[in-house]
């Protein structure tokens, strides 16, 4: 049985290998910060993947061309400052210190190769839609790089702090395969190690032009349940935690050791309707459900008071955010009667949603609905099916779903767009007015005119009910007791932004 | 022999290829993963572009001979999500998983088989009677639950060991104590059959009435007897650890596979999941084989059966 022998030999060996990377052995003291995600990173490539288990830890080995500042304001990283040159065209300015953890310097030739790298359709970025109004980067002078887009695009800076930039001798040396197995960047931490399904470690960059890292090494951990996460926290084992749920972060409240730290974030949870099916195709039905839900008792009673209730599908973070908008107010009484009068009750209504959501919600949401006399019936798939049926044909969409929404971009443009723009394939409304008006607002520079334009659109969602916005999410994360670190909207966990009490 | 081998070997080999078929088709009855992959304000085009990019566009059955093709040459494709080798990723969650099993069994055998024995020799004694409750215990806490409260007693209370992770030598006990409690319970069960039956027999009397000591009894000839069916189940709960981990490895963030399974599943990353699907069926199906083949170097009368 040579065959059998061969697998025996291959176990022993894997066995083998297994174990040398078992004894890995632990540093001490708060040299070494402990980072607990989910899951690990898909990808350390920054242009390859796009999720918040991976952006966790590349957004700290590179750095972008622009950033968000802790007020969430657009401010300079690479770029020092920029000028519209035509309403098609910025022109950056670079940083001229700036080194790779190689020791390479960075140039304009490497900001120009990032942004051609992630438009290029070959290279297959999942991110290409953040950047496809982007149709070139060029040199155009000394540490100075044109982008040029394809007609005037508002919300291009607001893209681009998501954009790292990435060395091009490295990456043309290494192949993008190996470059992501060990990535180089010019952020305050540098990549050390990456054990598979296991943790990435970093060390800190001690030559790091701007903020330096607070803690020698930094790891990120994969722990995919929640409770196993809270259980590290509690007995040191990591010092910050990801993804609470209000349970928890009660839980933490009353802890010695650790504490909470939430932060509104730019996701706006949402119930939309379908307006193409009966009886949601009637407005007056549609303002029916969003008075039959009280957003206040959600917030409050279940979600613990984190998040705040929505007005729009917006918050003050957001360019196209309207201050005193008025919306249809919680009143059941007056929601049953439509419902009577209108004999909404006797259709059933399909409610999709998927399991990553807080189900609580979703139930609760059916109950409030089904106290007015409509009736529902939750339908829950894997996200994957439930992406498919919310972005098909209008009337092949439930009646109802529920989603949380981030464009990660804090531009309205964003989050409109794609859910009420009849060319996107998330909307199923048929509006040309709004069409308009969206259109309109994506086309210009004019703040002013943006603004206007959203004004209309902000009031339409108000008064029509294409959708009812629920809430401005909460992210909760759990901290050591120490750990000196403001959350931010974007969801980013700069490491050089935080501090170490001991 | 040599005949009898080539054909167990040829059922094998239709059993994987039949198990790998269907998790192929199975997996893209509900759709692919593209929408999964694009950031929520993607357009149309760039969500068709992403798809032709991955030859999702392709029919499944133009996709599934090209999968065929390249399994025939080793390569089991790429991650679509972590964007690597399947093998390269299966290859370092691997030793992970045996580890935890190879613990896991060792709970399960060292603890298992000595509550049998003595449930069997004890039986009706005060110390039978707790050792029973506690298979009871393994055998009907379930092990997410078990999991958590061993986190928090000896994690987070008593800080005897790391609760999660796989980053010290001392994170492999708890994980392993959880996956093994059922096993345990099903070899002390086992065990405590096989050697009652065993008490039953005329050598067990002749020994007596010779005057052998019952330890002697036990250890050097009713053992030897009742480890047959100990044996049967072993093979048959090795491949019950290795997919049993699934749950444990979550609870644990232990990176071994059954973790590696469970994300790609989510994230309905069809070559990783086809990948240790596949590795998951020849484990199984080879231990059948190896159990088969010991019976008939063990039995000639089973040798002979298996013509039939």
């Amino acid at each position: 049985m040579p065959g059998l022998r061969r697998i025996t030999s291959v176990l022993l060996l894997a066995a083998t290998l297994g174990s040398a990377t078992f004894l890995g052995g632990t540093a001490s003291a708060k040299d070494l910060f402990v980072v607990d995600l989910v899951n690990e990173p898909s990808s350390l490539d920054p242009q390859k993947q796009w999720n918040p288990d991976s952006y966790y830890v590349y957004r700290n080995v590179f750095d972008n061309l622009i950033t968000r500042n802790d007020d969430g304001k657009i401010a300079p990283q690479i770029a020092t400052s920029w000028d519209y040159k035509s309403p098609s065209e910025v022109v950056f300015k670079l940083r001229s210190d700036v080194k790779f953890h190689d020791g390479e310097k960075l140039t304009a030739e490497d900001v120009a190769f990032s942004v051609t790298r992630i438009i290029d359709p070959a290279f297959k970025s999942p991110q290409i839609s953040q950047f496809n109004k982007i149709k070139s980067a060029a040199v155009t002078g000394e540490n100075e790089v044109t982008i040029t887009t394809d007609g005037p695009y508002p919300v291009l800076l607001a893209q681009l702090v998501k954009l790292s930039i990435v060395p091009k001798h490295a990456v043309e040396k290494a192949g993008d395969d190996a470059f992501n197995a060990a990535p180089v960047g010019s952020g305050p931490y540098k990549f050390d190690r990456w054990d598979r399904g296991s943790l990435v470690a970093l060390a800190r960059n001690a030559d790091y032009w701007g903020d330096k890292g607070p803690f020698e090494k930094v790891e990120f951990r994969a722990v995919p349940d929640a409770a196993t996460r809270l259980a590290d926290l509690q007995a040191g084992n990591a010092d910050l935690i990801v993804t609470l749920d209000s349970d928890q972060a009660k839980q933490l409240e009353s802890s010695a050791s650790a504490k909470v730290l939430s932060a509104l974030t730019e996701r706006i949870a949402y119930l939309k309707l379908n307006p193409t099916l009966p009886p949601l195709d009637n407005a007056k039905v549609r303002q029916a459900v969003a008075m039959a839900i009280d957003k206040q008792g959600i917030v409050e009673g279940l979600l613990g008071g984190f998040d705040k209730p929505a007005s729009q599908m917006a918050n003050d973070t957001y360019f196209g955010y309207v201050p005193d908008i008025k919306n249809v107010a919680f009143d059941p009484e007056a929601a049953k009667k439509i419902v009577e009068e209108t004999g909404a009750g006797k259709t059933k209504l399909s409610f999709a949603t998927s399991p990553v959501f807080d189900q609580r919600i979703v139930q609760a949401l059916a109950q409030m609905l089904s106290d007015v006399g409509f009736t529902v019936e939750i339908q829950l798939t894997d996200m994957a099916a439930y992406l498919k049926r919310a972005q098909s044909e209008p009337a092949q969409q439930a009646n109802l779903a529920f989603g949380r929404w981030s464009c990660a971009c804090q531009d309205v443009d964003g989050v409109l767009f794609p859910l009420l723009h009849s060319s996107s394939s998330w909307s199923s409304l048929r509006d040309p007015k709004i069409d308009a008006l969206l259109v309109q607002a994506r086309n210009t520079l004019d703040d002013k005119e943006r603004q206007q334009a959203y004004n209309g659109v902000a009031k339409f969602v108000a008064d029509d009910v294409p959708m009812v916005p629920l809430y401005e999410a909460a992210v909760l994360y759990g901290g050591a007791k120490n750990l000196q670190w403001q959350p931010t909207a974007n969801e980013s966990m700069f490491l050089n932004r935080m501090s170490w009490n001991d | 022999m040599p005949i009898f081998f080539a054909k167990r070997l040829f059922q094998a080999l239709i059993a994987i290829f039949g198990v790998m078929t269907l998790i192929f088709f199975l997996q893209r009855l509900a759709g692919d993963p593209v929408l999964l992959l694009v950031p929520m304000d993607a357009s149309q085009a760039d969500i068709d572009r992403m798809r032709i990019a991955l030859g999702f566009d392709r029919p499944v059955v133009v996709q599934y001979l090209e999968y065929i093709g390249n399994l025939l040459l080793f390569d089991f494709g790429r991650s679509y999500v972590q964007n690597i080798p399947v093998a390269e990723l299966i290859r370092t969650r691997l030793p992970y998983t045996l580890m935890l099993a190879g613990g896991a069994l060792v709970v399960a055998f060292g603890i298992g088989i000595p509550i049998g024995i003595t449930l069997a020799i004890r039986r009706g004694k005060p110390i039978a009677r707790v050792l029973s409750g506690l298979v009871l215990a393994g055998q009907s806490m379930p092990t997410f639950w078990s999991a958590i409260l061993m986190i928090m007693v000896f994690g987070v209370w008593l800080g005897w060991a790391p609760p999660s992770g796989a980053r010290q030598i001392s994170s492999i006990v708890m994980p392993s104590i959880a996956l093994g409690l059922l096993s345990m319970a099903t070899f002390a069960r086992v065990a405590r059959t096989a050697v009652l039956d065993e008490l039953e027999k005329d050598y067990v009397r002749t020994g007596h009435a010779k005057g052998l000591p019952m330890r002697r009894i036990i250890f050097r000839h009713l053992l030897r007897n009742a480890s047959i069916p100990v044996v049967t189940v072993s093979a048959l709960e090795i491949a019950n650890l290795l997919a049993g981990a699934v749950i444990v490895e979550t609870v644990f963030a232990w990176p071994g596979l059954g973790q590696l399974t469970i994300q790609a599943i989510t994230a309905r990353d069809f070559m990783v999941v086809q990948g240790v699907v596949l590795l998951g069926a020849i484990t199984a199906i080879g231990l059948n084989l190896i159990a088969d083949l010991l019976y008939s170097l063990i039995d000639p009368r089973i040798r002979m059966g298996a013509g039939s």
